[in-house]
């Protein structure tokens, strides 16, 4: 029977032995893909899932793809998952995930693979060496010490990949290593994902890079693969991905395009959707030159990022963008010379595959010890970089060298910012918020807890910096809007309704889960959001590996009922996963895939230690208000006032209190089915899922929740 | 834009192209969609117009309110901070009043700059 929309095998590396072998994918066929499958497969090759630091020999990295990559999906097509106990975090390392895009996930569906799973620890370094069903493992020893991008291109002259696109076919027999049974021929270069220098000192900044800007950067897991001496696995594949139904994932695909999508000769410059934005890129600084050219992940309708005939900053989106932003500030002369500086070292963080978010906040604070004169030369934390140089580009390399080669204030930050924090003695710092690193040692992302809560609470409850957009929406439209001055395109009351028409199971028609005000901040209503956003989040977004700037679509003013794509019976998620698959789930269906995969992972971080007397947020959280107007005017987002009425309201001005989320969390564990003593899974809940070998684990471990749901 | 601001004293020039000490640091943010609201501070007013600076991408954050005085007690440009009060009071939006703050910041930074004879302080 064909298994429509995967390739059919899973690639296991035993980088101990260095040997491999296929696991049909059929076995893990229940858990969708990507993060789903990631996690099945940890829980049953990882063999110690006490461990708590993602260097640990015992830990298992899965890299996985979804049914839906490689196919026409919007937006969906080229994400990759990452899965693996991360480094780095605070207290604990958790079962974590990441996330990256380009074409390496298509182009191990196009070598026939649904993902790879990392065991054991080579004895020496090596790269891995994947072409269609060939997979040789190669010594590293020329590629150890160099940054992400020379080691592609070393790969790629390995291999005998000519440089440049090609426009004629490469036969897999004619390239270096190549032989007579390698059938296949393909236009692409290889795809290599690939750690460096921050990786391979085994820093928790280690990010996993391709091509010249796709990264997986939380979790750490460069360094995980550091600890297992790996440096890179390449790619290249020429076969397909059966579709169940072509047709249907071809209408499906020219809705999104003719109905949700703003209209190319009409366009709405201003439309209020995620899906259906005209293609914008999310570089954050001003392009260095108008000759320029989008760029996206395979499959995307968006193209977020850009390529510039100016040789620098291409490919680089997002956060890395604008790391060093706030300091560039101090020493440009000029828009366009805050612009080279940004993008040089966006450059230089992917070089070094370093994941610069901890820069975020974390640059401040070493700014502000630098300042407080606690740290430089010759102080309390000694450090020669060159501090009165902060802004340029010399600094901003000498920093990134430093931390990723546990140099100067690097060796202290490779394990961890909250640890060196104090090791150094600044434990107040987590108090004060002069360190703004809110939940599980990771920095805040943009998005403050004490106004926004689902992202807040979904960050605690989970593994890491959620960085999930589901909601976040709503804040940075409205905000903007206000901002501005311009018209709301749609009211609060309105805007809520538009949601929680799609939010079953939890929440549907439940205006109220979106009731940020101080009255409902504890509420079993925004327990439901927290937890709808998990649960779909876990299936829809990073299994079927949804891209999170485009899904889900709730509202969409192309639209003229409003109402966006999402869950809807022409081009919602679930018809371009039947298409694909030839399943027949509903949205709904996937969410409860989701609860289950999120259960999965809340088992495995049960095993490494997690009770829900560990689960806090940064102290500054509770004791420091988020201060209103200081670094944005207002944070707006929809409530009920006294009397009920639906505004949008600012939500500056406030802090967490303790004793009402201590409430909150009992509230939550026990909606999961959970203990809310411990905030461990009951056999019961665990049973109702088809979920009994992982209840049979938590009760041999000691750690099986008691009570009933 | 003709701004009526009387051209500054080559000291108060000097003041105005200079940075304010750390601890006399501005907040400033900036939203960037879908980064978030990233923090920082400016500690000079050629910082502040570069903060200031329209783009399509994102927006600055700064208390606009509270801005007027640090200009006038760190930076010790009252004449400047005066106008500032009047001018973004009366804008019609945030981001109006953003832009008015660039504008005047703008044309302040080049009064100084010819005040002092093209030459920059730090």
């Amino acid at each position: 029977m064909a298994l429509y929309g995967y390739a059919g095998k899973i690639l296991h590396l035993d980088l101990t032995g260095q040997k491999s072998d296929a696991i049909d994918t059929e076995k893990y066929r229940r858990w969708g893909g990507g993060h789903g499958m990631g996690s099945a497969l940890f829980w049953d090759f990882c063999k110690d899932k006490s461990i708590t630091d993602g260097r640990h020999p015992a830990n298992v990295c899965c890299v996985m793809t979804s049914p839906l990559n490689g196919t026409v999906v919007p937006s969906a097509g080229g994400r990759c998952e990452v899965v693996g106990v991360g480094v780095g975090q605070y207290p604990v390392s958790w079962f974590t995930r990441s996330n990256f895009g380009g074409r390496f996930s298509t182009m191990l569906k196009y070598a026939g693979w649904d993902g790879i799973l990392i065991t054991g620890k080579a004895p020496k370094a090596i790269w891995v060496d994947i072409r269609n069903g060939k997979v040789v493992f190669r010594d590293a020893s020329g590629l150890w010490g160099k940054g992400t991008w020379a080691t592609q291109q070393e790969i790629w002259r390995l291999i005998g990949a000519e440089p440049g696109t090609r426009n004629d076919w490469q036969d897999l027999r004619d390239l270096k290593g190549g032989s007579d049974r390698d059938e296949g021929k393909t236009t692409q270069k290889p795809a290599v994902l690939t750690i460096g220098p921050a990786g391979e000192n085994l820093t928790g900044h280690g990010s996993l890079i391709h091509d010249a800007g796709n990264g997986a950067g939380q979790g750490g897991f460069g360094a995980v693969w550091g600890s297992k001496n790996l440096k890179a696995i390449s790619v290249l594949g020429t076969g397909g991905i059966k579709v169940a139904d072509p047709q249907a994932l071809i209408r499906a695909r020219r809705t999104v395009k003719e109905k949700y999508v703003t209209n190319w000769e009409k366009p709405d410059f201003r439309a209020w959707t995620r899906l259906g934005g005209l293609p914008k890129p999310i570089v954050q600084v001003a392009p260095p030159t108008p000759d320029r050219r989008p760029q996206s992940c395979q499959g995307c309708i968006n193209g977020c990022r850009e390529r510039y005939s100016v040789g620098y900053g291409n490919e680089s989106a997002c956060q890395e963008t604008s790391w060093y932003g706030p300091f560039v500030r101090k020493v440009a002369k000029s828009r366009a010379e805050d612009t080279e500086i940004n993008l040089r070292c966006a450059d230089i963080v992917q070089k070094y595959g370093f994941n610069s978010f901890v820069l975020q906040t974390g640059l401040h604070w070493l700014e502000h010890l630098h300042e407080e004169g606690v740290l430089g030369k010759g102080k309390k934390i000694p450090s020669d970089l060159p501090w009165e140089k902060i802004g340029t580009v010399e600094f901003g390399e000498k920093l990134i060298v430093a931390l990723s080669t546990r140099k100067d204030i690097g060796a202290d930050l490779a394990d961890g910012w909250v640890q060196a924090a104090l090791k150094w003695g600044r434990e107040k710092d987590l108090r004060t918020g002069a360190l703004q690193f809110s939940y599980w040692g990771c920095p805040e992302h943009g998005y403050d807890p004490r106004a926004e809560l689902e992202w807040g609470y979904g960050s605690i409850m989970g593994d890491r910096d959620t960085n999930t957009h589901c909601f976040n929406q709503i804040f940075t439209t409205i905000s903007a809007a206000f901002a501005f001055g311009m018209t709301i395109r749609i009211e609060a009351e309105e805007m809520v309704r538009l949601h929680v028409r799609k939010m079953a199971p939890y929440a549907q028609d439940r205006p109220e889960v979106l009731d940020f005000s101080d009255a409902n901040m504890y509420s079993e209503a925004v327990a439901q959001l927290v937890r709808w956003q998990q649960h779909y989040c876990r299936f829809w977004k990073q299994s079927a590996l949804f891209c999170d700037l485009k899904w889900p679509d709730f509202y969409n003013t192309n639209m003229p009922n409003l109402e966006g794509a999402t869950g809807s019976p022409d081009a919602g998620e679930q018809v371009f996963w039947n298409a694909v698959t030839g399943d027949r789930i509903s949205l709904i269906d996937g969410i409860e895939l989701g609860r289950r995969i999120w259960n999965l992972d809340n088992a495995i971080w049960v095993l490494q230690g997690r009770h829900r007397d560990m689960v806090h947020f940064a102290p500054y959280l509770y004791e420091t208000k988020y201060e209103k107007g200081e670094l944005f005017p207002f944070y707006m987002w929809p409530c009920r006032d006294e009397k009920g009425v639906w505004k949008y309201t600012d939500l500056m001005g406030r802090k967490l209190d303790k004793a009402g989320f201590e409430k909150w969390k009992t509230v939550f564990y026990r909606l999961e089915g959970w203990d809310p003593a411990s905030g461990w899974p009951t056999r019961q809940t665990l049973e109702k899922m088809d979920m009994s070998f992982v209840a049979d684990e938590l009760q041999k471990a000691g750690r099986l929740g008691g009570g009933t749901s | 834009m003709n701004v009526p601001m009387t051209i500054p004293d080559e000291a108060l020039a000097r003041r105005i192209l200079a940075a304010v000490p750390y601890k006399d640091r501005f907040p400033a943010g900036r939203l960037r969609p879908p980064v978030g609201i990233l923090p920082g501070t400016v500690r000079s007013l050629h910082e502040l117009h570069l903060l200031l600076t329209p783009d399509d991408r994102s927006l600055p954050g700064v208390n606009l309110s509270a801005l007027a005085d640090w200009v006038e007690k760190a930076v010790g440009d009252g004449e400047l901070a005066r106008k500032l009060r009047t001018d973004t009071a009366n804008a019609a939006s945030y981001v109006e009043g953003c832009l008015k703050t660039y504008e005047l910041v703008g044309a302040r930074l080049v009064q100084a700059r010819t005040a002092v004879g093209g030459e920059e302080s730090s």
